[in-house]
């Protein structure tokens, strides 16, 4: 059983502290790979656990209830928002290019449902969750109760990976079945109001196809599986006391969130591609 | 000249200090004890304005500082330094920059001749060789030497020392109490020093205030806290776990 | 388990600590704009912080932006091709990049790399005492620490902005050209046409600033009001990003709607 932490220590101190530009590019290269190598690693024993191992049901359901409802207010709050902000804009550029409003609603949900609702979702999770996981991993590490625990034979991937991982699979699905919900409101709201297209209008499911629902909950899987697996892996690479912990947080909540907008790339462009 | 008035401080419903009344001469090197948690750096703190004190007076060279805005307090902080106990240097700076800041700001230095002062004054505490160091590097004596250089910058004729050796081997201590002495024989700086250091009290005070259940329970010379009859007192500076004293 | 879901009390939780976080920031905002007016503020720290932010969040942004780029030209595709329109892509992309997906997204990788760090860094300086010490030093505190890393935070967030869209348009054209078929000059033509103008650029660079606004605000805001130790630090760390994030969008809608 590897030790992660230990792993990427060995691997810095063997490159030479070198300051040129190519030296620095490739050190990013090696330190990205190696890395890309470790996160890999997390998921791979993960869903061993997983299929294995038995799973403390009462843990997943308090991780679902950290995940999933302490950020009810944020994700409402941003998501109705977001509602508002795409049909103010889509409407006006509608107005200005093709001046009719019937299809906005249709267009609306087709994005809604193909990439606003998980995108957004998962945005929002990767810097509240991922920072919390992060620190919370973290902050075992530098106070040495990670070695206390592998000391106890339990392996911190069983114990404290799995249960947030299958927490955050079933809680973004939720949470972007609800902000659906909330931003179809917001939407017809402020259609309403600004644009004066009646809700009836608004509601046009017609331009959602199975692949965008497939689209969605594929983004869906994909981002609630990436953000617990990176900021894991962040929390369990902190080194430094303290003030590792606090940049282990910060690289938890980037690299969440840059894997959430590449995820979104790729599922989009295959999707796009799959089902022209 | 500085002197205490009938200071009292409460947090909440904790009362601190009741009523703490003495004064303290130009160039001496001044102890204030006491147990721990017994109200001393909330005493010291308040005379530089980082606590303000609920009732009573703090009298700096006349002034009435406890009455002071944060504004005003500026003048009082360049005349009256303070080392704190856990040193407090800035992590983001080297030794050399942390000395150099009060330069910068207070004497309008430019950044070079800023850095070459601190030099001076960090070789001044035999720190010069670390001067490109940060302070996470440092051992905690020389952390606290760094620190005292960097009060001494702006040459204030008061000096405030939170338990300087609180934290230190004996040797690094008692290099710190030499140090304080010096201070105040040779430049004629007023110390305040706050501890419970026995070996320090004994060793460099000129006078001695001790703090217990929030007032001086005595003022006077090493001379007369070592003859005094008073249980508390002896309890207090032979370091008995047994007696009167509450803490 | 007693903390089951209740509606009401959360939401009455969420707008108790909405407004104290309101009235913080907005002291803040007065001492900083005090000192601002008199253009109080250290030079060195100023620019030290600049290369901080600005210039170490340069990969961060520009992979953002590229892959942002790239995604908005899979989400316009469809909708153009409905249309029959193939041309007006660069259009469609476009315009949301500029006005919204641009700024926005900046925005938040900015406020996770630089707001929490800036957090991080000011909570550890105010639990070690390290504020005190400035103040001790008859240094103040906000002129040297608080306005120069707003500013700085401000300014990164509009040049990030401002390359961000830049490098997002580049990404849109080759990926319409690698997806859709569309020539990276017919994605230019329709950038450069009637639909779009100068407005659409403005638009998103003054949100950009804006949003530095709020994300400086509220990092120093939580950074410098941190209070029991370590575990104190890492829960500001936690707000700001999150405080960061629905200032985003909640100003971004009111700033559209304003600019309209």
């Amino acid at each position: 059983m590897s030790a992660t932490s230990n792993a990427s220590a060995e691997t810095t101190n063997a490159l030479p502290a070198d300051d040129g530009l190519a030296a620095s590019i490739g050190r990013a290269v090696f330190e990205s790979i190696h890395s890309t190598r470790e996160v890999y690693g997390v998921l791979v024993r993960t869903l061993y656990y997983i299929a294995r191992a038995r799973t403390d049901r009462d843990a997943v359901i308090r991780q679902m209830y950290e995940i999933g409802n302490r950020s009810l207010f944020l994700l409402t709050v941003v998501i109705g928002f977001i509602g508002m902000i795409f049909v103010l804009q889509a409407g006006l550029q509608m107005q200005r290019v093709i001046p009719d409003l019937t299809m906005l609603g249709a267009s609306f949900m087709e994005l809604l449902v193909r990439e606003l609702a998980p995108t957004i979702v998962a945005l929002m999770l990767a810097t509240r969750v991922g920072a919390g996981i992060a620190a919370e991993i973290g902050s075992m590490v530098v106070t040495e109760q990670i070695d206390a625990l592998r000391m106890c034979a339990a392996d911190p991937i069983d114990y404290l990976v799995k249960p947030r991982f299958i927490a955050c699979l079933l809680m973004t699905t939720v949470l972007t079945l609800w902000s659906g919900g909330v931003s179809v409101a917001s939407g017809i709201v402020t259609a309403e109001v600004i644009f004066q297209v009646t809700p009836r209008t608004f509601w046009n499911l017609s331009l959602v196809h199975a692949s965008d629902v497939a689209t969605g909950l594929t983004k869906c899987i994909a981002y609630g599986a990436a953000i617990p697996i990176v900021s894991a892996h962040c929390g369990l690479s902190t080194f430094g006391g303290s003030e590792g912990v606090g940049s282990a947080t910060t690289r938890a909540v980037v690299q969440s969130s840059l894997a959430v907008i590449v995820l979104n790339f790729i599922i989009s462009s295959t999707a796009f591609l799959v089902f022209k | 000249m500085i002197s205490f008035r009938n200071v009292s401080k409460s947090f909440g419903t904790k009362s601190v200090l009741s009523d703490v009344s003495f004064d303290i001469e130009n160039g001496e090197v001044f102890f204030i004890i006491g147990a721990s948690g017994v109200g001393k750096s909330v005493l010291i703190k308040q005379l530089v304005g980082l606590l303000r004190p609920d009732g009573g007076d703090i009298l700096l060279d006349g002034d009435e500082v406890s009455r002071f805005d944060e504004q005003a307090m500026y003048a009082v902080r360049k005349k009256c330094a303070m080392v704190f106990q856990h040193s407090t240097l800035f992590d983001s700076m080297t030794c050399l920059e942390n000395v150099a800041l009060p330069l910068r700001k207070h004497r309008g230095m430019k950044p070079r001749e800023a850095l070459a002062a601190a030099r001076d004054r960090l070789e001044q505490v035999h720190m010069h060789e670390f001067g490109d160091r940060y302070p996470a590097e440092l051992g905690d004596g020389m952390k606290k030497r760094v620190a005292i250089a960097r009060a001494l910058t702006l040459d204030p004729r008061y000096v405030l020392f939170d338990e300087p050796t609180t934290s230190l081997d004996l040797v690094s201590a008692r290099r710190v109490d030499k140090l304080i002495r010096e201070l105040a024989d040779s430049l004629g700086v007023t110390c305040i020093v706050v501890s419970h250091d026995l070996n320090s009290i004994f060793g460099i005070a000129t006078r001695i205030a001790m703090l217990y259940k929030g007032q001086v329970r005595l003022l006077g010379t090493p001379a007369d806290f070592k003859g005094t009859s008073d249980e508390i007192i002896q309890q207090f500076i032979q370091g008995r776990a047994q007696g009167p004293m509450e803490t | 388990m007693s903390k089951m879901f209740s509606p009401i009390a959360a939401a009455r939780e969420g707008l108790f600590g909405l407004a104290a976080t309101l009235g913080k920031m907005g002291i803040v905002a007065g001492q900083i704009g005090r000192r601002l007016y008199r253009l109080d503020l250290d030079h060195e720290e100023f620019w030290r912080n600049m290369y901080k932010m600005g210039v170490k969040s340069v990969p961060i942004v520009l992979l953002t932006a590229l892959f942002t780029g790239a995604t908005m030209v899979v989400q316009a595709a469809p909708i153009v091709q409905r249309y029959g329109a193939n041309q007006l892509l660069g259009w469609g992309a476009g315009f949301g990049i500029l006005r919204e997906v641009g700024p926005i997204l900046t925005a938040l990788m900015i406020s996770g790399r630089v707001g929490a760090n800036n957090t991080a860094e000011l909570g550890t300086m105010t639990v070690t005492e390290q504020i005190d010490a400035l103040r001790a030093l008859a240094i103040d505190p906000i002129a040297f620490l608080i306005v120069p890393r707003f500013v700085a935070i401000v300014l990164t967030l509009f040049f990030s902005t401002l390359y961000a869209d830049a490098v997002a348009l580049v990404g849109a054209a080759y990926a319409g050209k690698a997806l859709v078929g569309v020539e990276p000059i017919t994605f230019y033509n329709a950038l450069t046409s009637d639909f779009m103008g100068i407005a659409d650029v403005t638009n998103g660079l003054v949100k950009s600033v804006i949003f530095g606004i709020a994300i400086g605000l509220a990092s120093c805001t939580f950074g410098m009001g941190v209070s029991g130790g370590a575990p104190g630090v890492g829960r500001a760390v936690n707000a700001t990003v999150v405080a960061s994030a629905a200032g985003i969008f909640v100003v971004d809608y009111f700033v559209s709607f304003i600019l309209i």
